[in-house]
């Protein structure tokens, strides 16, 4: 349940061995890259920054499956090994060389079906005419010019005293299509006033002719023949495709991956005539890694601590057991914590898998999910788990409450022959019991959290945090003081100890948490500061921001327990919703009595398991982890190489 | 009570609209595009006015329409916001028809004293046809002021225009015309927010207005000291007579020596506070003004006061729209655009 070990990786080799050395650290699966350098004064270093040659051939390839209608998809095969750029260049164009006329011959047919569709729409508005196009096209003393208008500016053309007639065709929302006709020597002022009324002349082509209907008619049976033609076209380029399919697909194979691999090239250093590559591989992998590259002569692994580069932070891989590992998800989803820090899955994993099984607890709604986390475990291991380990939770509490599916009483024979008395506990019954005993709960995972903390500020040699802090031993003996004076005084009524003595021992670690930033210089430096970066804190400054920052502690040491009420909540609000369920059962007819108790359960199971799953991660976040845990680590990524069909080059 | 109360919707609806408005990140985003159809384009795409080019070709829209279709959704902006609740019922709601109708009447008064024949018909918004309630397709045949008075007798603009001396060769002066028409205009509007709205509304209504003059006024005085060397009592004489900052303080501004001089007095004023750095008067006083504007818009539960401030922030916009077209046209950097902005 810690954080595995890494190693620092040095690789050092000639430029020859450079690709097969990026290649084997991808294969190996547990190499995690990172740049050769950071540091811009280290100019004996420099970075590969050469342009990918791949990046031509592999667009080509990808354009040529797109073009012959061929899906990529990862193509096992050995025969492109070692090509170079130019080669696939070379296999590229003798392909397209075949498909390239048919290919033109195609394009230049679609062009001119989309000329013709875009004539169609345009003759479509024209239908209010009926006269040959090339006849009005043809006189010889009259201009005429088709197009449109904003219908706005229609009203003004009667105001117009010059000598032009507008013809509307057809009005949309917000445009008239129509044709103006004027006098020949009018054209140019004619042509003018339209142009600053926004008119939009629409250039037919030649070839339409006749009247309207008798052009969209020639116009879609032009569409129909080409169309025709594209079609044939298509199959003879599919009877090509045919013939190169596997060649296309395993050189777009191999050249995604050498793409890839030089890609890489950008977090390698160059020395002279050699290259250096810097990385992380986990400490118990690192000799197999280093193995690997034995027959490469020229090439040097070098294994190093995972501190000897001041520069390189170790990416951090959690390790957990197997009943911890799928809610690593959700600290990874928090953050992950740093390098040789604390790794609270574990915590995380038991009072997630308790806190889920007290506020949903029933036995067979339990079962259900246990059952469903293992299916889901098939597409998803970590949610699987989750779900399977909280509905196993589920399973253990339910039975603590005797609830199964909704009906409360099922179990209480099975506990009455058993001679236990106390249970099962109904929730409605014990209200108070089962509130106090959430208070309680919260009250004792603070007091972990604080543990872990004092724990953890101990080991990095932190006595603000460990010592002085709200947090530390300082705020764990103040809030253990306040709930047990709490306790003992309002719910128990017994006089533990005097009441000074309390005070004391609230007022002695208030002064510490007040005072924790100059105690923990004094306890660290020997000397006496009221502020570690600020030189000019004043007493005043320091008294004002201590004084609201105590107000904030006090104030989340009484919200953060009382937030755990919402454990007892959700018990009761379990069982309340349930109540419904049953309720509804009485009320239907007998036929629908299955019915409502399927669906009242699936409803119950789908929207109460939900919200208390989010709600236990509120409370992990929020009440928990922000008592101890920072998450300031690296993910560990391992190098690799992926097909994909998308070229972003 | 209950009228502001059955208004809420409307304020509401206005709220939602302010959303869509461009950011100053969209300016930027505009301003650095490299042609007038890649500009086209990205408007038509936005929220706002992907409705408006619903029917045109960003590539091959004409530019001078492209700004029309601006003006166009935002004068159709207001006209749904009106009828949305029957606000237009109101007079006061009126206001944007009535600043049309002006624009149109000075357009024919220059057409008049140009001499040019016919050019108002090709300038006049075709979307403003049917809503004003002057005949400005009869009056564009105006030949000279004359005809015009004429033309308008019995509507509101008749009477102020007829006290307008006519000079012998049958003009009219365009700065008196204009100064005389926009003064009964805010006349008007000030008489109506004070009698037809109560309490809150018709204050901030009255503040709102008495800015905008105010503003009018000191970007007009400005240019009059700057370009024209106008004296203090010929910038007083031409400017309007409503001040929200007092008639001495703005006084005070006219008989500045300079025109920095007159900067920096209105740099003390509320229309200097928090303003940008810039050389260009109108980027300040506007960037001022359009704070306060939305101020009033997000505070605001009136309908009538979010929108006439709602109104005049989407002629900014468009304003700086046409502004980011012009500057794509004749290829001015995007950062000597961002500048002429009013974005604050």
């Amino acid at each position: 349940m810690a954080i595995e070990k890494m190693a620092l990786v040095n690789i050092i080799g000639r430029f020859e061995d450079l690709d097969e050395t990026l290649i084997r650290c991808c294969d190996s699966g547990c190499f995690h890259i990172e740049p050769a350098f950071k540091n811009e004064a280290n100019s004996t270093v420099k970075l590969l920054n050469e342009k990918n040659p791949f990046g031509v051939p592999l667009k080509e390839f990808a354009s040529l499956a797109t073009e012959m209608g061929i899906e990529l998809k990862e193509t096992k095969g050995t025969r492109f090994n070692g090509w170079t750029a130019e080669q696939f260049n070379e296999l590229s164009e003798n392909i397209d060389s075949e498909i390239e006329e048919k290919n033109g011959e195609k394009q230049k047919l679609a062009t001119e079906v989309s000329e013709l569709e875009g004539a169609v729409l345009q003759v479509d508005h024209l239908r209010g005419m009926n006269s040959d196009f090339s006849k009005i096209f043809a006189c010889k003393h009259t201009a005429c010019r088709i197009g449109r208008m904003p219908a706005d500016n229609l009203a003004k053309l009667q105001y117009y005293d010059q000598t032009f007639f507008f013809v509307p065709f057809e009005t949309t929302k917000d445009f008239c299509w129509g044709m103006y006709f004027c006098a020949n020597g009018d054209k140019e002022l004619v042509d003018s006033i339209f142009r600053s009324m926004f008119f939009e002349r629409i250039h037919l082509p030649d070839y339409v002719s006749g009247n309207t209907d008798e052009a969209i008619a020639k116009l879609n049976d032009q569409i129909k023949n080409k169309k025709a033609e594209i079609e044939a076209l298509d199959k003879e380029i599919a009877v090509l495709a045919e013939k190169h399919d596997q060649t296309i697909l395993e050189a777009y194979t191999a050249l995604k991956k050498r793409y890839d691999i030089f890609e890489l090239r950008r977090k390698v250093g160059a020395v002279k005539e050699k290259f250096y590559i810097k990385g992380f591989v986990p400490k118990k992998q690192a000799d197999k890694f280093s193995e690997s590259f034995d027959d490469m002569e020229e090439v040097e692994v070098v294994l190093l601590p995972p501190d000897a580069d001041a520069y390189c932070t170790p990416p951090t891989v959690l390790k957990n057991g197997w009943f911890t590992r799928p809610y690593s998800m959700l600290v990874e989803m928090y953050g992950l914590p740093k390098y040789n820090g604390f790794n609270p899955t574990a915590f995380v994993a038991i009072t997630y898998t308790l806190l889920f099984g007290i506020m949903f607890g029933d036995l067979g709604q339990g079962f259900l999910l246990f059952l469903g986390g293992l299916i889901l475990g098939r597409k998803s291991k970590q949610a699987g788990g989750i779900v399977a380990r909280c509905g196993f939770s589920s399973m253990i509490f339910g039975t603590l409450y005797g609830s199964v599916f909704g009906f409360e009483e099922l179990l209480d024979p099975v506990f009455e022959n058993l001679g236990i008395d106390f249970l099962p506990l109904k929730a409605f019954e014990q209200s108070s019991f089962i509130l106090l005993t959430a208070v309680g709960i919260g009250i004792f995972l603070i007091a972990v959290s604080m543990l872990l903390n004092i724990y953890i500020g101990f080991r990095e040699k932190n006595y603000e945090k460990a010592v002085f802090g709200c947090n530390g031993i300082a705020g764990l003996i103040f809030y253990g003081s306040l709930v047990t004076f709490v306790v003992s005084k309002f719910i128990l009524k017994i006089e533990l100890a005097s009441s000074a003595v309390f005070a004391l021992l609230l007022v002695i670690p208030g002064i510490c948490i007040f005072c924790r930033v100059p105690f923990a210089i004094a306890a660290k430096y020997k000397k006496w500061k009221l502020s570690e970066d600020e030189e000019d804190m004043t007493v005043g400054g320091f008294i004002v921001e201590n004084f609201f920052e105590m107000f904030e502690f006090l104030l989340s040491y009484v919200s953060n327990t009382m937030s755990f009420l919402r454990v007892g909540g959700f018990v009761l609000s379990h069982a309340g919703m349930m109540l419904v369920v049953m309720t509804l059962l009485n009320m239907s007819a007998t036929a629908a009595k299955p019915f409502t108790l399927v669906i009242g359960n699936l409803f119950v199971m789908a929207m109460e398991g939900m919200i208390v799953a989010i709600q236990i991660i509120r409370l992990e976040f929020y009440e928990i982890f922000s008592r101890f845990y920072e998450s300031d680590g690296k993910e560990f990524e391992p190098m690799s190489v992926s097909f994909d069909t998308e070229v972003n080059i | 009570m209950l009228e502001n109360y059955s208004s809420n919707a409307t304020t509401a609806k206005i709220r939602a609209k302010y959303a869509q408005l461009f950011t100053q990140e969209d300016y930027r985003e505009l301003a650095a595009l490299r042609t007038v159809p890649e500009a086209a384009e990205y408007i038509s795409r936005s929220a706002r006015f992907r409705e408006a080019f619903a029917e045109v070709d960003p590539n091959t829209i004409h530019r001078g329409f492209l700004e029309e279709l601006l003006y166009r959704e935002n004068f159709k902006t207001y006209i749904r916001l009106c009828k949305f609740q029957g606000l237009d019922k109101q007079p006061f709601f009126g206001f944007l028809i009535r600043r049309s109708e002006i624009d149109c009447i000075l357009s024919i008064i220059n057409r008049i004293n140009s001499s040019l024949d016919r050019t108002f018909l090709s300038d006049l918004p075709g979307y403003l046809i049917k809503y004003l309630t002057i005949p400005v397709m009869e009056l564009s045949l105006s030949q000279t002021y004359e005809d015009l008075v004429a033309g308008l007798k019995g509507t509101r603009y008749g009477k102020v225009l007829k006290k307008i001396p006519v000079r012998e060769d049958g003009r009219a002066d365009y700065t008196e015309c204009e100064l005389r028409l926009r003064t009964a205009y805010y006349a008007e509007l000030l008489e109506q927010a004070d009698k037809e709205f109560t309490g809150s509304v018709s204050d901030e209504l009255k503040t709102i207005i008495l800015r905008e003059i105010d503003c009018r006024n000191i970007i007009n005085a400005y240019r009059m000291k700057s370009y024209f060397g106008y004296s203090p009592d010929e910038i007083k004489r031409r400017s309007l007579t409503y001040y929200g900052i007092g008639k001495k303080n703005m006084e005070r501004l006219y008989e500045a020596a300079d025109p920095e001089i007159m900067m920096d007095m209105v740099n003390h004023t509320i229309y200097g506070k928090n303003s940008p750095d810039t050389d260009n008067i109108e980027v300040e006083i506007n960037s001022v003004k359009i704070r306060r504007l939305r101020h009033y818009l997000t505070g605001s539960t009136n309908a009538p006061v979010a929108l006439y401030a709602f109104i005049i922030l989407c002629d900014i916009e468009v304003s700086n729209l046409v502004h980011i077209i012009e500057g794509i046209r004749y290829g001015v950097e995007a950062a000597a655009i961002e500048s002429q902005l009013i974005t604050l």
